[in-house]
């Protein structure tokens, strides 16, 4: 088991109503070990436990990053939520991050 | 090999005002774009205007240019900014009359026109239908629609919605060579540029927990670019300013809310961000090449805001001492019994401290927290139901667990954002010049 965050960055981004996350990897054999392991469906079930949406992965190998883009995440928007204050899905990259993964 | 030095003055409306007088200050900075505009930041600038047509432009606009202007000016650094928001013609009217007061004398501002598309709304193309009542339609603009006011010469180049990379890749555009993927490097490195701190170790953290000190963080750098003929560019900070810019922090910040990244959709052109590189050159200064271009969308993306009916209620109560986890579990279950009249998609019941962020994905809280807040938000259709919630939290304070305290409430207004298409050969744009 390892944690995701032990080997990787991440960041929290938003766009309407869409979540977009990103992970940068601290070398190449740790994407390598993400990308095969991290994928969109582990993601999802995952990503599931928080919000509704279709999680869509990009790999973009020549900077070790994978993106989780997710669909309808925000319902309405970051202005619309129900969450205490605005813009709780800055942390949202933690559930990523603290993921672990055989 | 020709080029320009860019830097990156705000990141967001309120961002802080004095590294951006730092780097005008330095001398070796051509251009310094200050982003302004979030998506939403634009509605208060609706309201205002319509109760005051010289108003509508960022109410900060004199806090931020009052220390920057002269040095910015005396320094030949022009000033590029999306502060204009909802009233760039009056922007830039102000800063005319604030460049005077500061004895700016001769100062050129130049105001972009045309990113409202309100009045071309039923040409707009929306991705999802709506109820409610369209605020306003902006349409963002492309860096074309600032280059003539490089061309003129202008010292502060003030618009409303553009693309905020189009903010920074307006400087450099005019030395480009071989014209497509050079503007896709000056477009990526003004995406690099426009969050300010969160390409210099802002919002950043390694796996062991590191980051920058406090003092560093009081006192970040803000960054700027080199940025040369064929669209590459080296990434930097002003000497002795503190920060952090590395492969880690660079690929963090030019995937930010790309989404797919072989096809990032910008007015300028469609970016293919997944050949660029980064080379650590030096402490703090990163070499960034391999942008590609793949054509240029034929419709400009428009953010649309929807007023609806109601608000959002959002309500937070407090629980110390022992046992202050157990009380607030049973305060925040009293809570569901007395409001389960109200739709579940349209209540959120959690505890701050323990669950409100991450939902059942948030770690295990520690058996002896020493406080925890209760919190509630609700879609209120009106003000009425509002208040009753707000006073079924209060409640608690006499007929819930012991001890609830340190209660605060506030209502927002129901924003939805939507976002749309329009052909681009629709939207005319003008440039307004005032002269200081």
């Amino acid at each position: 088991m390892m944690r995701v965050g032990e080997i990787a960055v991440g960041r929290s981004g938003d766009k309407g109503e869409k979540l977009d996350l990103t992970l940068v990897a601290l070398n190449a054999e740790n994407y390598a070990w993400l990308e095969k392991r991290l994928t969109a469906s582990v993601a999802q079930a995952a990503i599931a436990r928080v919000m509704p949406g279709e999680v869509t992965r990009y790999e973009v190998p020549g900077l070790f990053a994978l993106k989780f883009v997710i669909e309808g995440a925000l319902p309405g928007g970051v202005y619309a939520t129900l969450h205490a204050g605005l813009h709780w899905q800055k942390a949202a990259i933690w559930v990523l991050l603290d993921l672990e993964i055989d | 090999m020709q080029e320009r030095t860019v830097a990156a003055g705000a990141g967001f409306a309120g961002d802080r005002t004095e590294q951006a007088v730092a780097l005008a200050a330095s001398g070796k900075v051509h251009a310094i774009g200050l982003e302004c505009l979030a998506e939403r930041t634009i509605v208060p600038g609706l309201r205002a205007r319509e109760i005051d047509p010289e108003a509508g432009y960022d109410p900060r606009l004199e806090r931020r240019l009052k220390p920057l202007l002269h040095v910015a000016f005396s320094n030949s650094c022009r000033v590029v900014s999306n502060l204009g928001a909802a009233n760039p013609l009056a922007a830039g009217a102000k800063i005319a009359r604030l460049a005077r007061d500061l004895g700016c004398s001769g100062l050129k501002s130049a105001a972009v026109i045309g990113d409202d598309v309100m009045a071309l709304a039923d040409n707009i193309d929306w991705e999802v239908d709506f109820e409610g009542n369209l605020l306003g339609a902006h349409a963002y603009l492309g860096v074309d629609t600032i280059a003539p006011a490089v061309e003129g010469g202008a010292d502060v180049i003030v618009t409303g919605r553009v693309a905020d990379s189009a903010l920074f890749s307006a400087e450099p555009l005019p030395i480009l060579v071989n014209h497509d993927d050079a503007l896709a490097g000056a477009t990526a490195i003004g995406h690099l540029l426009e969050c300010t701190g969160q390409v210099t170790g802002g919002n950043f953290e390694m796996p062991d927990g590191g980051s920058l000190s406090a003092k560093d963080f009081a006192n970040l750098g803000f960054p700027l670019a080199r940025v040369f003929a064929d669209g590459t560019a080296e990434l930097g900070l002003l000497d002795g300013a503190p920060g952090r810019i590395d492969r880690l922090t660079c690929a963090l910040q030019l995937l930010y809310e790309v989404h797919d990244p072989s096809a990032y959709i910008t007015p300028d052109g469609i970016l293919d961000l997944t050949g660029i590189t980064f080379d650590e050159v030096g402490v703090n200064r990163v070499r960034v090449s391999g942008a590609r271009f793949r054509g240029k969308p034929k419709t400009l993306k428009v953010s649309g805001f929807v007023q609806q009916p109601g608000f959002v209620a959002d309500i937070e109560i407090g629980y110390a001492g022992t046992h202050a986890l157990n009380r607030g579990q049973i305060a925040a279950d009293t809570l569901r019994m007395r409001l389960d009249d109200i739709p579940q998609d349209h209540i959120r019941i959690d505890l701050v401290g323990v669950d409100s962020t991450l939902g059942l994905a948030s770690l295990p809280p520690a058996n002896r927290m020493p406080e925890v807040r209760l919190h509630v938000s609700a879609r209120c259709p009106d003000a009425e139901l509002a208040q009753i919630i707000e006073d079924e939290v209060y409640s608690l304070t006499l007929s819930g667990p012991a001890g609830g305290g340190s209660v605060r409430s506030e209502r927002r207004p129901s924003l939805a954002v939507v976002d749309g298409l329009i052909d681009r050969n629709l939207v005319k744009t003008e440039i307004v010049w005032e002269t200081a």
